[in-house]
């Protein structure tokens, strides 16, 4: 069988680190107490390694870990949070670059009488901060912002829009999908609740997600059940992260999560980071003399992430072919449509290129000779 | 030995008193209550030292401690 180069990485990692999988087995093997719900060693030694993960991450957001709550993945953790501050008649602003995550739900609230308000896009980062003045009032009861878009990488001028949110008294969601891992996102960067999936940039495994507040907004529950905390009331918990967290918990996921964590802080953000650069750049500077090859706008700074298309060929034929030649890359609306309708690449989309700490030069190497053979033959 | 069970709303709350406790060479482990309160089962921490000066301490760093109970084991 042929190997497939994965370049998907912006979906999920992977492969995972070893280290990720060996605390997978070690979790399922050595941790199958059910935390938080009993007094025994069994449980309590799962509590004290879950616990531990917690810390782990709100340290590396810079908040409380109270405040961290575990979740399904990103999506999960977006729509707890917006549903948890949000009610009919309310007003809310989102960027043009939201995913479905956010995209949806907020127009799931219009049905129910929120107000949501798309702030204008533009090329500029300073663009894009007047786009949000011109909306946001101290009558917004909700700002959401994708740190990072999933479709060009583009990154966000969150200090700046934290900046407007403040002064108006409207509390910040930051969807830190694709910049969690790359980019030192911190909640003094003025941001409320910033949510992230556990298995992209972080490398845990699937079915992970972070939920981290600043502690300053009391969020409603969308799911209500048992905490291990309060049983004796029918009233949902009301105390963090035990209110938000309903359910026994993914102690492996979490597990796994913690040493996808480690494996982050020991290589470190940065070189994580000027590592994929890298190798987005040897796609770009590969391909900059293909008249045919067209990358969407990618703003003044970027996550290592890179959309492209070849002028004539649909984005899912490309990724399909490309499928075929052994090279997994995402081909359409990557469950992004407003971004794509920003972009003005709706309705086929962009064929993504998504590294991670994994890929190789060779293989991004071995992608652009491809591509050129594309470009200049056609599929 | 004379001990102090100390209630905390719950395990991450015990969690983090344990290791802020920990980290400051004090001693402390965690414990289910024994008995339920109005509100339902919990868990408690048992130290030895100066209650007062524990919940002070778990106090600053934003842990909320309900009933304290002497316990000789």
């Amino acid at each position: 069988m042929m190997r497939e180069i994965y370049f998907d990485n912006a979906a999920t990692t992977y492969p995972k680190p070893p280290s990720v999988v060996e605390a997978v087995k070690n979790a399922v093997l050595r941790y199958g107490g059910n935390p938080g719900r009993g007094g025994h060693k069994t449980s309590q030694t799962a509590a004290e390694a879950v616990y531990k993960v917690r810390a782990k991450a709100a340290e590396m957001f810079g908040a409380e870990p109270e405040n961290t709550v575990f979740t399904l993945n990103c999506t999960h953790a977006l729509n707890m949070a917006i549903k948890g501050l949000i009610r009919p008649g309310d007003k809310m602003a989102i960027s043009p670059f939201e995913h479905n995550a956010v995209a949806r739900p907020a127009y799931a609230l219009s049905r129910l009488r929120v107000h949501v308000e798309v702030a204008e896009a533009g090329d500029s980062d300073g663009e894009i901060i007047e786009g949000f003045k011109k909306i946001i009032t101290p009558e917004f009861k909700l700002c959401v912002c994708t740190a990072a878009s999933n479709v060009t990488g583009r990154l966000m001028p969150i200090n700046e829009i934290a900046e407007i949110c403040g002064e108006n008294s409207v509390p910040l969601i930051v969807d830190g999908a694709q910049a969690c891992g790359t980019v030192p996102l911190k909640m003094s960067d003025g941001i409320n609740i910033l949510c992230t999936p556990g298995h992209k940039g972080l490398y845990g495994p699937t079915g992970t997600g972070l939920l981290i507040s600043d502690g300053k907004y009391k969020l409603g529950t969308i799911i209500e059940g048992g905490t291990g905390a309060t049983s004796g009331e029918l009233e949902q918990t009301s105390f963090m992260p035990e209110r938000l967290e309903s359910g026994t918990l993914n102690t492996v996921g979490i597990l796994g999560l913690g040493a996808g964590i480690d494996y982050v802080k020991n290589i470190g953000m940065k070189r994580i980071k000027a590592h994929e650069e890298a190798l987005c750049g040897i796609i770009s500077d590969g391909m900059k003399n293909a008249g045919n090859f067209i990358i969407p706008s990618r703003g003044e700074k970027s996550v290592p992430i890179l959309s492209f298309n070849i002028e004539g060929i649909p984005a899912p034929r490309l990724a399909g072919a490309l499928s075929e030649a052994g090279f997994a890359l995402r081909g359409g609306l990557h469950c992004a449509y407003l971004a794509h309708k920003t972009l003005g690449t709706f309705p086929d989309g962009t064929v993504r290129f998504s590294p991670s700490a994994f890929s190789s030069e060779r293989d991004a190497v071995s992608l652009v000779n491809y591509l050129k053979k594309i470009c200049k033959t056609g599929l | 030995m004379t001990y102090t069970l100390i209630t905390v709303s719950s395990v991450t709350y015990a969690m983090k008193a344990k290791t802020i406790l920990n980290n400051s060479g004090r001693y402390c482990e965690i414990e289910r209550q024994d008995k339920n309160t109005r509100t339902g089962c919990g868990y408690v921490i048992r130290v030895r030292d100066d209650p007062e000066l524990i919940c002070s301490i778990l106090s600053k760093n934003g842990i909320a401690t309900k009933d304290k109970k002497t316990v000789v084991r």
